[in-house]
């Protein structure tokens, strides 16, 4: 090795004397990127959580995806259509292998979506096929998804599932492909180390051309602060969920420099409106509504990462009325709001607010500051914070009352997705009930026609803004810490895809 | 001895049944896995059937029934988010526990006694002051800070050593000065206190007025005699960080039990977290019993029958 460093050295300083140009030897590029968590399988089929998606993704890919925000683009399927109401017809990509050699055929749709709905597998995704009743596989490069009844959104486009080699996956068994990924995608697996690195190497056989970044390594770093370090010292390129309050220093960096996008993730604090209390009392809701300053809080909280929210939709959402102009802060209306609701300066009303800690960025620091604004108009208001893992719990059970925090992010983007699971009286996560609403959502998920659907959302928007079954707070920013070489454009739905960049 | 090693055997047997009992039940007690495992969408009945795929449904007390039969047969079950065996998750980061464990405990052996020694034979001197208040900081300050507060100094500024990940011996230098700083502070001052005692006993006196030279009154009867708490605090902090250092491997990115303990937590994922406390208690026990066993070689008197 010794020698060889040496003959490099004398024959590049002969070259370099004689004038000759050097030719241009295009070194491998390598970047690291570190999230808070290791992926938990490599089995795309076995897991709902994002990191995990932001791994897996580099071997597996979808029928379709999303470019930003939510505009629904081809990857495996070329193209699609409705051929009656209630079945969606792909056409497959051509010509694609997954990297074992075993050719992509409809079979494989029909084994993953079969796979999902396998109780034995125990899979988590079978909410993202609960609209797929069955599939046809008409011709090898012709699959067919056809849900119960006519829905807006196509079937297999609410939460796309990642299409695995079924003959692998049968060969093999659960556990094995766990480990081992076999997919059509931009990387193949180089090693997975757990809780350590997962390395990819680039597929030079990629249906969509060689990637740009070579080798891509994941490396899971729990802590914010020393995640933060490892990108200060080199040793990451790109880190996700960087701490506000760090933001300055990374885009002062010499190295480094900050990214962000508006995220898909809304925060809200719900009204638990299904309990007796004030809280029924939409008059509250509204004063409540006026009383919060939401500006503020993304000012002073979250170092001015975050977006307000006018209504129940971030903008980049399909059915967001821009003309709702949502709620302001005015404490006297709130004062006023209270006393005719029956509670003058507020009194009698003694709400706790109920928070998660350390699941959203600044959660309970939120939560204080809302309960403090409260205070002002002369409610009392309490934080009871806690652990996610038994919030979440207490959530599903609608136990949490009469306020409580939640965060809401679906790659979809679409109103459905919200106002489905967060408004719908029977959704296990929404704590408000209104028949008018809820035959509004029906009417829309299954209406075809996209103006005729927009309306009905717009419909929607305005109820709810009147009737306040939340206080409105703010869509996130998604904060990224990157090194300069890296050419990186995040996206809203907090995916991270390394054949999406290059280095400088 | 072989009857003694065979009633600690038994005794150590029904600390882990204790352990697992008692694991078992605080875990079931913390909330339903199914609110943490099913994305946020999924409806009622979605839940109802993971939970019933899991056999979360059962009683408690069946839950129970069928983990103790799989335990008998060396099966602590399958990780809800890995898929994968609960007790060779937790064996697969073991190497890396006990790699930081032993570099830490190194540094706790090689610091802290001649450190507290020296402290000891030269007390109020500069170098007891030093030694007093390394101790008392590393009493005191949190791991956590103290972890930081090195990936600030030592990884960032000075760019001296890797920050977070396990690789070759300097991805080691922090995590191990981290997890070991405060094991280090209660040796130094153990050690040290253990020292002031036996050098003031009349033995040493005697030893003195024999006319033994210094280094054979320090070890051959000083320190000699000052063993059996420092080795039995020494046995405590081997058993402790071997267990996994839930806040260093955190902090450091560091591939051990403590840190797949911490996410098993945060995921409910009961049988990872018994898998790691029930390895985690059977190291401590074997460690323990290793220190008994060490009594009857330092001190001849003790005898085990």
């Amino acid at each position: 090795m010794h020698r060889l460093t040496l003959a490099s050295l004398l024959a590049l300083a002969l070259i370099s004397a004689i004038g000759t140009p050097l030719p241009t030897l295009a070194a491998d590029t390598t970047i690291t990127i570190s999230q808070g968590v290791d992926a938990d399988t490599l089995n795309p089929l076995a897991t709902t959580i994002t990191p995990t998606f932001n791994v897996v993704q580099h071997v597996y890919e979808r029928l379709v995806d999303f470019d930003t925000p939510g505009k629904v683009k081809p990857v495996l399927a070329v193209s699609w259509k409705r051929i009656n109401p209630t079945t969606e017809e792909y056409t497959l990509r051509p010509n694609v292998r997954f990297t074992n050699g075993d050719p992509f055929t409809s079979a494989d749709v029909k084994y993953t979506i079969a796979w999902i709905k396998n109780p034995a597998n125990r899979s988590t995704q079978t909410a993202y096929v609960r609209d797929i009743e069955r599939v046809e596989t008409p011709s090898p490069l012709t699959v067919r998804l056809i849900s119960k009844v006519p829905t807006a959104i196509a079937p297999g486009q609410t939460n796309p599932v990642f299409i695995v080699d079924a003959k692998y996956f049968q060969a093999k068994g659960n556990d094995y492909v766990a480990e081992h990924p076999v997919g059509t995608g931009a990387y193949v697996l180089r090693e997975w180390r757990h809780d350590e690195s997962v390395s990819f190497d680039a597929n030079p056989h990629w249906w969509n051309g060689k990637p740009k970044i070579d080798h891509v390594i994941f490396k899971p770093i729990p802590e914010a602060g020393a995640r933060v370090a490892a990108l200060e010292t080199g040793a990451a390129d790109l880190i996700t969920n960087v701490p506000p309050q760090d933001a300055a220093a990374i885009e002062g960096g010499k190295n480094t420099r900050m990214t962000s996008v508006p995220s898909g993730r809304e925060l809200y604090i719900a009204f638990q409106t299904l309990n007796p209390g004030p809280q029924q009392k939409k008059l509250v809701r509204q004063a409540i509504n006026y009383a919060v300053d939401v500006p503020a809080i993304v000012k002073n909280v979250l170092g001015g990462h975050a977006y307000t929210l006018k209504s129940a939709l971030p903008p980049q959402y399909f059915g967001y009325d821009a003309r709702i102009p949502g709620y302001h802060h005015d404490p006297a209306k709130a004062k006023a709001l209270l006393a005719k609701a029956g509670y003058p300066n507020g009194t009698g009303i003694d709400f706790a607010i109920q928070c998660p800690i350390g699941r959203y960025s600044r959660d309970r620091e939120v939560c204080e500051a809302v309960a403090g604004q409260l205070t002002a108009v002369g409610i009392q208001a309490t934080v009871r914070a806690q652990e996610w893992t038994t919030y979440a719990g207490l959530v599903n059970h609608r136990q949490l009352t009469p306020l409580y925090m939640l965060g809401w992010n679906v790659p979809v983007a679409d109103a459905d997705a919200v106002y489905t699971a967060l408004f719908e009286s029977n959704a296990p996560l929404s704590t408000y009930s209104n028949p008018k609403v809820d035959a509004l959502i029906e009417q829309a998920r299954g209406e075809l026609s996209v103006p005729k659907r927009k309306a009905l959302y717009f419909e929607l928007a305005k109820i709810l803004e009147d009737d306040a079954p939340w206080i409105f707070l703010f869509q996130y920013e998604d904060l990224y810490g990157i090194s300069k070489r890296l050419v990186f454009q995040p996206r809203g739905d907090e995916y991270i895809r390394a054949y999406e960049m290059s280095v400088k | 001895m072989i009857a003694y090693l065979l009633r600690r055997a038994l005794g150590a047997l029904g600390v882990l049944v204790g352990v697992a009992v008692v694991v078992f039940v605080i875990v079931h007690l913390t909330g339903d896995p199914a609110a943490v495992m099913m994305p946020p969408e999924a409806s009622a009945a979605e839940i109802a059937a993971f939970r019933h795929a899991e056999g979360f449904d059962r009683p408690l007390p069946v839950q129970f029934g069928v983990f103790a039969l799989n335990v008998l047969h060396g099966d602590l079950g399958e990780s809800l988010r890995h898929h994968e065996p609960a007790l060779g998750i937790a064996l697969e980061r073991l190497p890396a526990t006990i790699e930081l464990a032993g570099a830490a405990f190194l540094l706790v052996v090689l610091v802290a006694l001649p450190a507290g020694v020296i402290s000891a034979i030269k007390p109020r001197s500069a170098w007891d002051y030093l030694a007093r208040i390394i101790a008392l900081v590393g009493q005191s300050a949190p791991t956590y800070w103290i972890g930081l507060m090195l990936i600030l100094v030592f990884g960032v500024h000075f760019g001296w050593f890797p920050v977070s990940g396990i690789g070759n011996w300097s991805n080691l230098v922090l995590p191990a000065v981290t997890l070991g700083f405060f094991s280090m502070a209660k040796l130094m001052r153990l050690t040290r206190s253990a020292m002031l005692d036996v050098l003031s006993s009349d033995y040493l006196r005697t030893a003195r007025a024999k006319g033994l030279t210094p280094w054979n009154i320090l070890i051959g009867h000083g320190l000699r005699n000052a063993w059996l708490p420092i080795v039995t605090q020494l046995g405590i902090e081997l058993g402790t960080l071997l267990s996994g250092a839930i806040v260093t491997e955190t902090v450091f990115a560091w591939p051990g039990i403590g840190r797949l303990a911490v996410q098993g937590v945060f995921d409910r994922d009961f049988p990872v977290v018994e898998a790691v406390v029930l390895l985690a208690a059977t190291i401590f026990t074997l460690v323990n019993l290793g220190v008994d066993l060490l009594y009857a070689a330092l001190d001849p008197r003790i005898k085990y029958a």
